[in-house]
């Protein structure tokens, strides 16, 4: 039986244990977070995208470097029959033929080196790991996807071939353990996993390098289709499991709140929902200044970079629109002082200005 | 991208950088391991002005 949601390792029968046996932790096999594309917090499309980011579906950056412009969605359209209701979706808009040497356009998820421990990078027990997703593009051909090891500027490429042009295929990629440097135990940025869908010759002019290896540009992503060569293109991705081991399990489902919460390690966006809805509470300081305080939903991955917009604060018999402040964060709660004249110890109140979209965002992302 | 960056105060001092990033206003905490944080510390050594109207 294979493992197929979050569990205590430790309590399980060994027999029932495919691929990861932990001792004492609580894991998920699978390495990346929202493989199933079904949380998109930051919304569902972005048009016109030049430079990407963190656009729609949570934890998955869009590198995109001048080669082309991008439609990036959160699709429905998703393999038959394996569960999937959502794919990650590339729609190339403006092409671009003859990428420059140094344009770029992947698929990223950056992983904290804390998470990455039993993986045991940089001892003579390294692991392997296994990649295994599915994909679909009208444009066929070879595609390269990496590892790339911040730590120890070390990275590993494999190819894969899309064969038939807009059909579904699971792809399965096994990387070698890497038996030279570890990992940072830490929240820092430790590896990029990256689909490449196009590249310039700074990444592609050399030999593709197949194993572990100091990080050469020039052997990152050789062979690398351009899809940015036509505006038919698109490129759709979902079911991305990486796991420690040689083969490759069924797909991990987690539940849905458990998926979210994984994610809001490193963003979330809190909204009103309703047009006058809750936001916070704090209280007059002094005469001068207000504060209001809040939790995060879950601990995140360090002190986030705080936003809020169409709130207004209830204060001192008075009333305003608010925004975030002066603030003061920690992984797990958020302050804002803002500069509102009012009695000391006076009462204050947030509460959506006619919207039922004002947020409070924070975001820890890498 | 970044665009502008201030400092923020509160009653204990510098306590925040306000900055206008992809149009939307974020507050950054002085945290290192903050990649915004990060993105600060590469646009001042790029050249880039923070905006300082104290406390």
């Amino acid at each position: 039986m294979a493992i197929t949601r979050i569990t205590t390792a430790n309590a399980i029968a060994d027999s029932s244990v495919q691929n990861v046996k932990m001792s004492n932790i609580v894991q998920s096999k699978n390495i990346l977070i929202n493989g199933d594309m079904s949380i998109a917090q930051r919304g569902t499309s972005s048009s016109s995208n030049t430079t990407g980011g963190y656009v729609t579906c949570d934890r998955w950056l869009a590198d995109i470097d001048t080669q082309g412009t991008w439609t990036l969605s959160q699709s429905t359209d998703v393999p038959t029959g394996q569960g999937f209701a959502n794919s990650f979706k590339y729609d190339c808009t403006t092409a671009d033929a003859s990428p420059a040497a140094g344009d770029k356009i992947n698929l990223q998820q950056r992983l904290e080196g804390q998470m990455l421990q039993y993986l045991k990078k940089g001892t003579s027990s390294a692991e392997s790991t296994t990649l295994s997703f599915w994909v679909k593009s009208n444009k066929t051909g070879t595609y390269i996807c990496e590892l790339q090891d911040l730590d120890n500027t070390r990275q590993i490429s494999k190819s894969y071939t899309i064969s038939s042009a807009n059909t579904w295929e699971k792809k399965t990629i096994t990387f070698a353990g890497d038996t030279t440097g570890a990992f940072g135990n830490d929240n820092a940025r430790s590896l990029d996993v990256i689909w490449y869908l196009g590249a310039g010759s700074n990444l592609t002019s050399g030999t593709l390098n197949t194993s572990w290896n100091s990080v050469t540009a020039a052997n990152r992503a050789v062979g690398q289709v351009n899809l940015a060569d036509s505006t038919s293109n698109e490129w759709y991705v979902t079911g991305v499991q990486l796991e420690a081991g040689t083969t490759a399990s069924e797909f991990e489902f987690l539940p849905y709140d458990v998926n979210l919460q994984r994610c809001q390690r490193y963003y979330y966006k809190r909204l009103s929902e309703n047009a006058y809805g809750p936001g916070s509470q704090g209280m007059q300081i002094g005469s001068s200044n207000v504060m209001i305080q809040g939790y995060h939903p879950v601990v995140m991955r360090s002190a986030p970079s705080m936003s809020g917009s169409n709130w207004s604060i209830e204060y001192s018999g008075s009333s305003a629109a608010w925004s975030m402040g002066s603030t003061r964060t920690s992984t797990t709660a958020w302050s804002s002082e803002n500069s509102l004249s009012g009695t000391d110890g006076n009462a204050a109140i947030l509460y959506a200005n006619n919207n039922t979209a004002a947020d409070i965002t924070g975001d820890s992302e890498l | 991208m970044i665009t502008s960056v201030e400092k923020q105060y509160d009653r204990f001092g510098f306590c925040s950088y306000r900055i206008i990033k992809n149009n939307v206003e974020w507050s950054v905490p002085l945290e290192e391991a903050n990649t915004d944080y990060q993105a600060i510390q590469e646009w001042i050594a790029d050249g880039g002005t923070v905006i300082d109207n104290g406390a």
